[in-house]
């Protein structure tokens, strides 16, 4: 005769409360893991450098022609390489998903009456915190190499928000890869994808360079209008409607990702 | 020893297809997505594609460094110990898997590019002249991968070791003109090791000026190769003496 064990079901303030208990847990893995951090910032700053100095002198005469120059390209790159951090952290986030579901910590949690949702909530919370402390490192390195934004506060806490609004997006995204991978390697691997889709955009170099068929997949892209938006609230350009499309991407992607990452783990967490 | 490389190779595709897919993907990327941007006062595809090649051949000779990790740490050295064999025939036989393995996805890399628009100018002494320049660079590599291989602990550091191998080729005039980079940077693309080989090559492959970066490209090679080749040797001898 076997005995089920019925948990009740936790209240809203349990779920709150939860939540925070699994944000704290991921906090400290942040903290005892900074190597992953490092990593995680250190993908940007080597595209950086190597966009500005290596690439940056051609590359910014061949987007400002004459007065175009390193300079310039620096400030056109910047926005595009804050987003790569963003990215780069779903990354981040997939494996740490996946070494939870691989290493049977998940099984023990279901023994205790904790709230289903509050382990990936404090994944994604977590990561959210991770990638805004990452984003300023970067911003940092941007500026000592010569990145000139121009923002009042009110466009730097708008930019900041669809960041933040972004990252949430990606993160829901990049939780559910890291759930249906089946091991931590293939997780590391699956959000690459997210990573490459900035070079496919205007991050790097301004859609209209592009060929017909890749110029069209560019302007339609996520990316691009964040990434437009982005740099019109930090270099005062025009953003037009761009930032109505980043946000309704960026409302589109989390609910795909949150509800996508809440099947996935029911699913698993039931057997 | 080089048959036994080889099988290895071919029974596991997943590291040739990565091998060239790799370079392949960063043709795409910069000839695609940067190549309407980059001014390089021609048909970028044409300028890019030396650089591409060499970039393959680094990121090819890379996985030499894996291979020889893995020799070291699952005990076949110590089997082979036990046999006549002579003991260099152990590293020499990775070398030339790298070599044949490398020219092999140059080969392949090459094809795609022309099927890109790539247009060489060269003639067959000229080609002839250029996959002897790829041999040699990645016969020097594969000796420096060797020997960075036998120095790490296990396959994965191997495969960090062999990063700069990947990186460097950046940091030349692969992607663009020396020129275009600030001072500091310049000096050290101008006179690292890769540039005086692509150089070569471009004016091998497209008839650009080639000056003295035939002689340069030769001489670097052979100074890695012989540097690569004695310090493997050392490390070996040492780690199997006991």
């Amino acid at each position: 005769m076997t005995a089920t064990l019925t948990l009740p079901t936790p209240s809203k303030s349990y779920v709150l409360a939860d939540s925070v208990t699994m944000l704290r847990r991921s906090i400290r893995r942040i903290i005892r893991y900074p190597s992953m951090t490092l990593l995680l910032v250190g993908m940007p700053v080597v595209f950086l450098l190597l966009f500005v100095y290596v690439f940056g002198g051609t590359l910014g005469a061949g987007i400002g022609g004459a007065s175009g120059g390193r300079a310039e390209y620096v400030n056109y790159v910047a926005p595009g390489i804050i987003l790569m951090t963003v990215a780069s952290s779903a990354q981040g986030t997939a494996i740490s998903v996946a070494m939870d579901m691989t290493a049977g910590i998940i099984a023990r949690f279901r023994t205790m009456a904790i709230a289903r949702s509050a382990v990936l909530t404090g994944h994604v919370i977590g990561s959210l915190l991770q990638t805004m402390f990452s984003i300023v490192l970067v911003i940092g390195v941007a500026v000592a190499v010569g990145f000139r934004p121009n923002a009042g506060p009110l466009e730097w806490l708008a930019a900041f928000g669809i960041l933040a609004f972004i990252t949430l997006a990606l993160t829901w995204l990049s939780v559910a890869m890291g759930l249906v991978s089946k091991s931590v390697e293939t997780a590391s691997n699956t959000p690459m994808i997210l990573m490459l889709l900035p070079f496919v955009g205007s991050a790097f170099v301004p859609t209209d360079s592009l060929p017909t068929a890749l110029r069209w997949f560019a302007e339609y892209q996520p990316f691009t209008p964040v990434t437009e938006t982005l740099r019109g609230l930090l270099l005062g350009g025009p953003i037009g409607n761009n930032a109505v499309i980043a946000v309704a991407w960026c409302v589109a992607l989390t609910l795909v990702g949150y509800f996508w990452a809440m099947s996935l783990f029911n699913r698993r967490a039931s057997h | 020893m080089t048959r036994r490389s080889l099988k290895h190779t071919l029974r596991s595709p997943d590291t040739m297809v990565m091998t060239i897919a790799l370079p392949i993907m960063i043709l795409l990327m910069f000839v695609y997505i940067f190549g309407g941007a980059f001014d390089v006062g021609g048909e970028y595809i044409d300028y890019v594609v030396p650089g591409i090649i060499l970039l393959c051949a680094g990121f090819g000779a890379g996985t030499a460094a894996v291979s020889v990790s893995t020799d070291m740490t699952n005990g076949i050295i110590d089997r082979f110990r036990t046999m006549a064999i002579s003991r260099s025939s152990v590293l020499t036989g990775h070398v030339v898997e790298s070599v044949v393995r490398n020219l092999l996805t140059t080969s392949i890399v090459i094809v795609v590019a022309v099927a890109l628009g790539f247009r060489p100018t060269a003639d067959p002494l000229k080609w002839l002249a250029a996959l002897a320049v790829i041999a040699v660079f990645v016969l020097a590599l594969s000796w420096i991968s060797v020997a960075l291989g036998l120095l790490a602990r296990n396959p994965e550091a191997a495969q960090g070791f062999t990063f700069f191998l990947m990186f460097i080729p950046y940091v030349s005039s692969a992607f663009v003109p020396t020129d275009t980079m600030p001072t500091w940077l310049r000096s050290f693309a101008e006179h690292q090791p890769v540039t005086p080989v692509i150089e070569t090559l471009r004016g091998l492959l497209m008839g650009t000026e080639i000056g003295n970066s035939a002689m340069l490209a030769v001489i670097w090679c052979d100074a890695i190769g012989l540097a690569g080749y004695l310090s493997a040797s050392l490390i070996f001898k040492r780690k199997t003496a006991h």
